[in-house]
């Protein structure tokens, strides 16, 4: 079922694509790597299904995963890279976000167990599907794909066109010239964190809603192929992060299609290290400051 | 549990140190928990289905391990900054990855029957790579990784072959957690590729800095701490990793530079001082 595959590698890129988009957000303004982020992913997860099993709407599900890994994140940035802002410190936010992930991790299990938390939306609407030219479509994929899309659509207008966007964009090229300029450079990486984060707990209510169920793995198996995603596409670059985020759940759909088994986990991360010594500065990124000096 | 302790403190005590000497040279390794692992399979190949004795299998499987490191360290070597830990970590998965796809080390279930290693070999041989790092860094070479590690630009100036000395230090560096990884490996008897995840890699790379990057007693003094601590709040067990990432924060936030900051001096440098 090839065709099946390539819808299947869409969908879990386009997951992965959200929450590459974090990462790059993060690395962009920071240049710095938020190894809390794939947890935060993990969190979503868990807050969506919690919101679901009180009977509320998906939507509802959705805005509160996004608002409270948004929240999340406020605080990984507090606690992990305020203090770390120059650039020897690299090493250190990332070690130190590390510690946040470690804290969360054991944090949600204390909440909600070590085993895997079912979610308890009704069954026809996970199964519900559409057959197209004898192709069979969930319509949970094609609303993940819908949303994903949309979401990207809006982060586009909201980086390119907005006042907000203009400080994320002048604090990610320089930010020693944006502080010069009067922008608030705290304040717009606050706002970074806030989105980055708040997109990857939508990501997590989405695969929730794909496969049924959560478990505290998810931010190491699943979340952090997005940090290798992030590097195939260009570090900082946005268009990167959803192309090479496509990519990835293609290629490791088709290692999936091929009986490649164990191959697909590593899939991801041998092409990111191959893009790495071909091109350092990822598929689409241009000669960022760091390729440069 | 004693003997746990010490077993488990000294072998983390020469992960950091393998993790240093890469820093030496101002590469960043989050790799080397992927170093471990094929150290401790290999010396479990060469002395289970060899029948090679320890003492032989585990330099072999070393240098097996430099010469693997050197030759991804080739080109690895290239990237830099984050763009070096990436590929570090891209390794660490693959590698871990690798070993659970090959039958004949036991794949997932992992590699049995290891035995011989002792907890005070660990430290005979923590002892014998600390004595010959004190004297590196009172050699000319030492110099020459400060160089290459300050400012590479200047290094190449000089004369100094950058990428020989890098490649060397990453070699070595691998070949340090190898040895540590044949004897974390035969003293557990089994393992299986979870005791080598990328997590392990990252918590080496933690304790060099909890200890401090700038001399060669800060990445054992770290490792020691991180090892024993979470021993010291064994009575909040249930609470036991949300401390452990808490210290973790709280110690980078109040000594970003590590435990022992201070940066020892060359040789030459004292002397000038004396002078």
């Amino acid at each position: 079922m090839l065709a099946e595959q390539i819808v299947n590698g869409l969908v879990l890129g386009s997951m992965y694509a959200l929450i590459a988009l974090g990462y790059t957000l993060v690395f962009g303004v920071l240049d710095k790597l938020n190894f809390a982020h794939g947890d935060i992913f993990m969190f979503g997860g868990f807050v969506g299904v919690s919101v679901l099993a009180l009977g509320a709407p998906l939507w509802a599900g959705a805005v509160a995963a996004f608002v409270a890994c948004g929240v999340l994140g406020l605080l990984v940035e507090l606690v992990s890279f305020r203090k770390f802002r120059s650039h020897d410190a690299q090493v250190t936010a990332a070690l130190s976000s590390l510690a946040c992930s470690i804290i969360l991790i054991d944090a949600t299990q204390k909440v909600w167990g070590t085993e895997p938390v079912a979610l308890t939306l009704a069954t026809a609407i996970r199964t519900a599907s559409i057959t197209v030219e004898g192709l069979r479509v969930a319509w949970v994929n094609i609303g993940i794909l819908a949303l994903t899309l949309l979401l990207m659509a809006a982060l586009y207008v909201l980086i390119v066109r907005t006042r907000m966007g203009r400080n994320i964009r002048a604090v990610a090229d320089s930010a020693v010239a944006a502080e010069l300029l009067g922008i608030d450079v705290t304040r717009v990486t606050q706002q970074t964190f806030f989105l980055a984060s708040g997109l990857a707990g939508l990501a997590g209510v989405m695969l929730a809603v794909r496969t049924g169920f959560v478990t505290t793995e998810l931010g190491l198996t699943f979340g952090i192929k997005a940090l290798a995603v992030m590097a195939i596409g260009g570090m900082g670059d946005l268009r990167g992060a959803v192309v090479g985020g496509l990519l990835a759940g293609l290629v490791e759909a088709m290692a999936t299609q091929l009986g490649l088994g164990k191959f697909g986990d590593m899939a991801v991360w041998l092409l990111m290290i191959l893009v790495l010594l071909v091109r350092p500065a990822g598929l689409f990124g241009g000669l960022r400051k760091e390729t440069r000096a | 549990m004693i003997a746990d302790h010490i077993m488990f403190t000294g072998v983390n005590v020469l992960l950091a140190w393998s993790v240093y000497v890469i820093l030496l040279s101002g590469s960043v390794s989050f790799a080397n928990g992927a170093f471990m692992a094929i150290g401790g399979y290999g010396a479990g190949v060469l002395t289970t289905k060899f029948g090679l004795p320890l003492v032989a299998g585990i330099p072999i499987a070393a240098l097996g391990t430099a010469a693997f490191g050197m030759i991804i360290g080739l080109p690895a070597l290239r990237t830099r900054g984050i763009y070096l830990i990436l590929v570090t970590t891209g390794i660490a998965f693959c590698v871990k990855n690798a070993i659970e796809a090959i039958p004949y080390v036991g794949g997932v279930r992992g590699m049995r029957g290891l035995v011989g290693a002792e907890p005070w070999h660990v430290w005979v041989v923590a002892g014998v790579v600390g004595l010959l790092l004190w004297l590196l860094s009172r050699t000319p070479l030492q110099r020459i990784l400060d160089a290459v590690r300050e400012d590479e630009l200047v290094a190449r100036s000089l004369g100094i072959n950058t990428v020989y000395v890098k490649v060397i230090a990453f070699g070595t560096g691998a070949a340090l957690a190898a040895v540590a990884g044949g004897l974390y490996a035969h003293y557990m008897y089994v393992i299986n590729p979870e005791h080598f995840g990328i997590l392990v890699s990252v918590y080496v790379v933690l304790y060099v800095i909890l200890g401090g990057v700038n001399n060669l007693w800060g990445p054992p003094l770290g490792a020691a701490v991180m090892t024993l601590l979470p021993e010291l709040i064994r009575g909040l067990q249930a609470w036991r990793p949300i401390v452990f990432g808490v210290v973790i924060v709280i110690l980078l936030l109040v000594r970003p530079e590590g435990l022992l900051p201070f940066r020892s001096p060359t040789a030459r440098a004292k002397e000038a001082r004396r002078g």
